[in-house]
């Protein structure tokens, strides 16, 4: 590994860092937007031209407000949502990854009837517009009598489950099957060996498909907003920022969505902090040359 | 292909075992398979059996959506009304005195006949969907349900562009995250910052950034700039509404194309690399001929989920566009919940559903993700 980055030379690293100083400012600039105007009252939102920093209209000075966020924070919704949101993504990525690698295991590395079969049967699960099965869904979850967050974590599985089950399956197919069949004579059971060799070496991609999947249902609207209808207090985040009304009627707290934006994203920017060295920790060196 | 030998190897060793111990071991095998499948399919038997199969059943009814209003059977009525297309030719506009082409004075361009007058008025009325010309003829593209017809064009063109450019700029990123520099661990997160944005608020936000005056940030930036007159109307002008939806759309999902490559390019074993570079090969062969190859597999289903989802457009489009320019899924809502029309959503539902299987499938045979043993 050290072999391949020792000769970069000067112009290489320059245009190099170039290129991530570019990239960061690509995908992080709308984000830093919406904090700009977090940081904003009311009148320096509607200031033209827009201004970079949050500025006082009359004198231009640099004068931001955290109103916003106090605001955000005394909402009890928002909160309750955050909890919500942390219960349902969790326990939708924690099911859809331990369904997922199962069905993977048997669809990336095991030979059976009907395999092709069940693949599509799995990803047609998700190819119809959340709009259009939502009434059936309901329908469902009405007969089988679920509580709102139950609800929400086995309706993500419409979207979750499919995902993760592809991606692992791709990744699974991937690894030698001499690795198999080596833990086998060894007298492991397949079994065994799913799940003390495959699903270690398999670690960036369960980390992966993880957090999209986690982030996926983290911020999932029309399903969260119509399973919780009936019971307000299981709101999710993206359901109770549309449920910001603002103290003004009709008027529309933009400064207040984009503090709450802000808020929610941060804890998950944590979270991929946690979990990226695992992204990379995947194959260690002659983990393969078995 | 390095898995694709491998596999054929094992299957000469299978054939070569005993009979009687393949039988036992490939019955093993599938009972094994079966307990494992399960869960996923007791899952989709319980969530997921009984409203994909309503969908199908209901897009040949009349059904009322919220109503105790009767339910009729009608065949394929749904599907005719939205699929129903007609291409005819419009006649220039002669001038009675002169004999000659009609020319508007306003505009300086050539008369043609009013489409409402050639597109046909059964079963049902063809409204214009499109113009356009072609070896001097002109042609008008009719509907019977125009608004339907646009949310596909929208929808594929939104589609095959994002994905695209989805595909490169989440390449090119996968591969510098991938190289080994200081901050590598921030960038990955910070990389994966637009994809954590919720999307409903995401696009609220746009909406702001591309507001129609000064105060939105892209029409100060390029004021300053001294680019642009006057401010640009980006979600109200049709010019500028589908690139705008991309350019949203390519911004939000990057991430996700970026972080699944990544995880590809990890599960690549060094050694490949150590023995390509001991033989001389050089980095941009080595990219051809080691790294894409092995990607494929991650990139397919990148590609099939992002294509899924793009298909699906729902957030973007209702938040930021509204009425004024659909796409399927924010078409099939504005029909199910603004017109109740429970059967016509359903089918476009259907016909959402054999679009993405489609390209699912391509992608599939192209990529050839599907071959197996």
């Amino acid at each position: 590994m050290n072999k391949r980055s020792s000769p970069f030379n000067l112009i290489k690293r320059v245009a190099f860092n170039f290129m991530i100083i570019f990239i960061l400012v690509y995908l992080l600039f709308p984000f830093y937007w919406a904090v700009n105007s977090s940081l904003k009252t009311e009148s320096q939102l509607f200031m033209t031209p827009a201004t970079a920093l949050p500025r006082d209209p009359a004198t231009l000075e640099l004068s931001p407000t955290l109103q916003n966020y106090s605001a955000v924070l005394q909402d009890g919704q928002f909160l309750r949502g955050l909890a919500n949101s942390t219960i349902v993504a969790t326990s939708t990525t924690v099911l859809a990854l331990i369904a997922g690698s199962f069905a993977a295991f048997a669809l990336g590395k095991l030979r059976f009837r009907g395999r092709k079969p069940a693949l599509y049967l799995i990803l047609a699960m998700t190819m119809f517009p959340q709009v259009t099965v939502l009434t059936g869904l309901y329908a469902v979850i009405t007969a089988l009598g679920f509580p709102a967050r139950i609800s929400l974590i086995f309706s993500y599985m419409i979207f979750t489950l499919p995902f993760t089950t592809w991606v692992l399956t791709a990744f699974f197919k991937e690894l030698p099957d001499a690795l198999m069949e080596s833990a086998q004579v060894d007298g492991a059971t397949p079994f065994q060996t799913f799940r003390s060799i495959l699903l270690p070496l398999t670690a960036p991609a369960l980390v992966t498909t993880g957090l999209l999947a986690f982030i996926a249902a983290w911020n999932e609207y029309l399903f969260a907003l119509t399973f919780t209808s009936i019971d307000p207090s299981a709101r999710t985040v993206p359901v109770a920022i549309a449920y910001f009304a603002g103290a003004v009627a009709r008027q529309e707290p933009f400064g207040e969505i984009m503090a709450a934006a802000s808020l929610v994203t941060i804890p998950l920017v944590v979270l991929v902090l946690i979990f990226q060295r695992r992204i990379v920790a995947g194959l260690t060196a002659g983990a393969v040359k078995g | 292909m390095g898995s694709n030998n491998d596999s054929t190897v094992t299957k000469k060793k299978a054939s070569s075992r005993k009979p009687k111990g393949l039988s036992n071991l490939a019955k093993r095998e599938e009972r094994l398979a079966l307990r494992l499948l399960l869960p996923a399919l007791l899952i989709i038997a319980l969530i997921a059996f009984y409203p994909l199969a309503q969908v199908f059943y209901t897009s040949f009814t009349d059904r009322v959506f919220a109503s105790g209003q009767e339910t009729n059977f009608i065949g394929f009525d749904n599907y005719r009304r939205l699929l129903s297309v007609h291409v005819t030719t419009l006649d220039p506009v002669l001038d009675e005195a002169t004999g000659e082409i009609m020319i508007d004075p306003d505009t300086g361009k050539e008369v043609y006949e009013r489409p409402l007058d050639v597109l046909p008025r059964e079963p049902s009325r063809f409204r214009e969907v499109n113009q356009f010309s072609l070896f001097g003829n002109r042609y008008v593209i009719g509907a019977t349900d125009p608004s339907f017809i646009q949310s596909v064009s929208n929808t594929v063109v939104f589609t095959v562009v994002s994905v695209f450019l989805e595909l490169a700029l989440g390449l090119a990123i996968a591969l510098v995250v991938n190289s080994k520099f200081r901050f590598r661990g921030s960038m990955r997160a910070a990389m994966l910052v637009p994809w954590a944005v919720i999307t409903v608020v995401s696009a609220r936000m746009w909406e702001w950034m591309l507001a129609p005056s000064r105060v939105g940030m892209f029409n100060a930036l390029f004021d300053w700039m001294g680019a642009i007159d006057s401010p640009i109307a980006f979600l109200a002008a049709g010019t500028y509404q589908l690139p705008a939806m991309i350019a949203v759309d390519v911004w939000k999902t990057t991430p996700f194309m970026a972080l699944l490559l990544l995880a590809g390019l990890q599960t690549m074993p060094e050694d490949i690399f150590e023995a390509a570079e001991i033989d001389g090969a050089g980095k941009i062969r080595q990219f051809v001929t080691i790294t894409l190859p092995l990607l494929k597999p991650a990139m397919a289903v990148a590609l099939i989920f992002r294509t899924l989802d793009a298909l699906r457009v729902f957030d973007i489009f209702q938040v930021m566009l509204g009425q004024a320019q659909y796409s399927m899924a924010s078409y099939n809502y504005f029909q199910l919940i603004g017109n109740r029309a429970m059967g016509l959503a359903s089918a476009i539902g259907v016909i959402i559903f054999i679009l993405i299987f489609g390209f699912a499938i391509a992608y599939i045979k192209m990529l050839g993700v599907d071959r197996n043993e």
